[in-house]
């Protein structure tokens, strides 16, 4: 398996309460569906090849609250950016947690500050 | 003597046939077999390396759903080790090595609890997008009405043409869409263009706040008989 970076986050500058922000997620993962394609004549034309990768979730709190849960397949892109808005209600952390088929987790959290 | 050179034959014979090698048979999970090149290379290898005889390669259709090898050997000169050494070691035309896949596949591992939690609180799917149809397809009057409302409200930046060339296109960081590209669209994407006017994305604001239903009905009527300018 390739290697896998912890996820990293931004967020905008510039926050205004009561307004949105954009949030940006990074993660290096490998996504695979595993598939091979050996036999091209028969029907359907996939078999078995490498063990099957991909993130399954991805779940977003701002403070102690859950807020959003992302739920994926194998169909995801290899190292996928997410870009999200949420509105600025609090200033308190954005956590973003990442678990993949086999229950590895992973999380990155920023804290929201208020700009003016 | 001739009896017991007989006797001491039987008895060489009967060491030899209790000493000879047993040929086994062992079948064996194969990861790597990407793409059509691959059987054939690792069958080719391995019995060139070991001296071992490939019986079968079930690619599809196996209990487990990973490729099935079986090989046949003289486990007096070749152990089951000794294979799945080699096989490791033979690389595939795509530029990587098989593996002998060992013990279960975790496709799905149990959820964790927060992730119990969240489908719990968010439900297992994300709720379905109510489907939408356009009420004013194939109208005329519609047509017109659109026009007036893109004249006046969608050519500052995606241009009288809708090639996406307006005069405000310029200061704006995502270059506004060419809107040709939807002319004679089937009646399947006027959802999808209904909520992109809805809704808005990057510069371009939520329409649904300024335009009535009816009137992006239009537009989008009128936005599907633009073509491409010359």
């Amino acid at each position: 398996m390739a290697d896998i970076k912890p996820p990293r986050m931004r967020i905008g500058r510039k926050i205004k309460k009561d307004h949105t922000f954009k949030v940006k997620v990074r993660f290096e993962h490998p996504s695979f569906t595993g598939l091979g394609q050996v036999d091209t004549e028969s029907d359907p034309p996939f078999n078995r090849a490498i063990p099957v990768t991909y993130l399954r979730n991805m779940l977003v709190y701002y403070g102690d609250e859950l807020v959003n849960r992302f739920n994926m397949t194998s169909a995801i892109a290899d190292n996928p950016l997410f870009t999200f808005t949420l509105k600025a209600v609090k200033e308190e952390p954005v956590k973003v947690v990442f678990v993949n088929n086999e229950g590895q987790r992973w999380e990155v959290s920023k804290k929201v500050k208020f700009s003016g | 003597m001739i009896r017991h050179t007989q006797k001491w034959l039987g008895w060489l014979a009967g060491l030899m046939i209790s000493t000879s090698s047993v040929a086994a048979v062992e079948t064996f999970e194969i990861e790597g077999l990407i793409t059509p090149a691959s059987p054939e290379a690792l069958t080719t290898e391995l019995e060139s390396q070991l001296g071992v005889k490939v019986v079968n390669l079930d690619l599809k259709n196996t209990l487990t759903g990973w490729p099935l090898l079986s090989v046949e050997f003289d486990d007096s000169q070749v152990s089951s080790d000794d294979i799945k050494a080699a096989i490791a070691k033979i690389e595939d035309p795509a530029g990587h090595n098989y593996k002998v896949h060992e013990g279960p596949m975790l496709i799905r591992a149990p959820y964790l609890e927060e992730e119990t939690m969240a489908i719990a609180k968010f439900g297992p799917d994300a709720p379905a997008v109510e489907a939408v149809s356009n009420p004013l397809e194939g109208n005329a009057e519609s047509v017109s009405r659109g026009k007036a409302l893109y004249d006046r409200n969608c050519t500052t930046c995606h241009g009288l043409s809708g090639n996406g060339q307006g005069p405000a296109a310029h200061g704006i960081g995502t270059y506004p869409r060419e809107l040709y590209v939807w002319n004679n669209a089937p009646a399947s994407a006027d959802g999808y263009l209904y909520w992109f006017i809805t809704n808005g994305r990057n510069e371009m604001p939520p329409w649904g706040l300024i335009l009535s239903e009816n009137e992006r009905w239009d537009l989008i009527n009128y936005i599907k008989t633009m073509t491409k300018p010359e």
